[in-house]
């Protein structure tokens, strides 16, 4: 299905625009193309699935609840990126995340522009286009490549942890560079397979995380969802080190938890 | 069923086909390569081969040092071909090596393992192309992640298939060779075949079967090492695959490969070592 999606996905960022509406705020943007791609993967794992249930970003913006029961539940982000796709920057991910019993069990990050597929099931590893990914092993935030992203929430609490956070980790810490690719699932399959050391992010949803959480698990990091926020590192020296210089953002958490293990 | 000792020796295994990869890549961006020849002046190989093999093996015993193993560049220098119950890797470095001289962008990095001499997993991978084809028993067939099967086509005039001259054989067998090698492809041409493809390599091949891309594909005169990796990948992209001693038919449908054996003047060769068992 992911597969499927990808061919969609990708003809619609070959077109010269996509037609943008916006959800919560300016900066909160949805496509046609969002809607089709949750569609499809809905309609294609029910009728293969039909007891099966779904927490997907759209349908939740339409007004569904998100439940998470002991059901298998797929968690959907039909193009996690959104800004990125509208902008045509190739760095865009469909997320399919699949928790039973309330557990993750699998989850499959697909950039259909770059066509890189990340994938993982609990207890197998971690894999992108069928090669093994591992988590880097930087310890030091000085020998370490940051992430830090700014989404579409731009209150002043969440404004001020930014800059804080960036001038705490790029300028106390000397970190070796921050990068941010817009993406939440981009940065955390960048983290599994070695590429970037550590990500922080407050303010996700449970389906921008749950697909990419799986495979940083199986890359090697024990990963610690902290109710719509991101911490992960390859090393738990670089997350502890990172955490300190930070200001943190609380958030409500959304549904039921998934457990950890 | 979860097994996670041959998942480990999957796991490794790619890895090493991933480096071997960039061995392979950064060859074949050279302008030529240095060639000797084997058996005959259409049996090539390279440093590359060498390198690549010794690579895999190394990498290989490193981390398991029981397993065996039956390389085509080692069985060259003189190593016996002998498949025993231990876990045995068989490997073809690059097959396709004429392709890879000539720089035609069609080759592949064979590792196939064998656990009581059944076959376990198979790993073909084109560094050139970066298509990565794998299969482990019982879990079906990807390409670079995404899952694979075979085609659907039953009818011989409703197929494209893959065969080879196979012209290193005339060597040993001369012309009658090639003869009959000529009258079997008058003979599909003559039952309606769509087209002949020949990629020049048996793994390529046999893995575009697995994908769906070729309806059918025939060679007498292969070896095992040939085979064994793209032969796991057909079976688990779902076709009943028959290795019948150093020869290859395979097919996306029963029906199919049934039609396409009976249009063919079949050779008789000698089987090579024990034989893999079928289940």
């Amino acid at each position: 299905m992911v597969d499927r999606a990808g061919t969609l996905v990708r003809d619609a960022f070959e077109q010269p625009t996509s037609n943008v509406e916006t959800k919560s705020s300016n900066t909160d943007l949805v496509t046609e193309t969002d809607k089709a791609v949750e569609e499809l993967l809905i309609r294609g794992l029910s009728k293969e699935f039909p007891d099966h249930k779904f927490i997907g970003e759209e349908s939740v913006s339409g007004g569904q609840k998100v439940e998470l029961t002991d059901a298998p539940t797929w968690i959907i982000d039909p193009i996690d990126g959104t800004t990125n796709f509208v902008h045509r920057i190739p760095l865009i991910g469909i997320c399919v995340g699949l928790a039973i019993k309330k557990q993750l069990r699998a989850g499959i990050v697909y950039n259909p522009i770059t066509r890189e597929l990340f994938s993982a099931q609990k207890g197998k590893g971690a894999f992108k286009n069928g090669f093994p990914i591992h988590v880097s092993k930087t310890e030091a935030c000085s020998n370490a490549v940051v992430v830090t992203q700014i989404g579409s929430i731009r209150t002043p609490e969440m404004m001020n942890s930014f800059v804080q956070s960036f001038n705490s980790v790029i300028g106390d810490k000397q970190a070796h560079a921050h990068r941010a690719f817009g993406s939440a699932a981009i940065n955390m399959v960048y983290v599994a397979q070695g590429s970037i050391d550590a990500y922080v992010e407050y303010g996700l949803h449970c389906w921008d995380i749950a697909a990419a959480a799986m495979i940083l698990k199986e890359a090697g990091k024990p990963f610690n969802l902290m109710g719509r926020t991101v911490l992960c590192a390859g090393t738990p020296s670089l997350a502890k080190e990172l955490s300190s210089a930070l200001t943190h953002v609380e958030m409500e958490t959304e549904g039921d938890a998934i457990q950890e293990d």
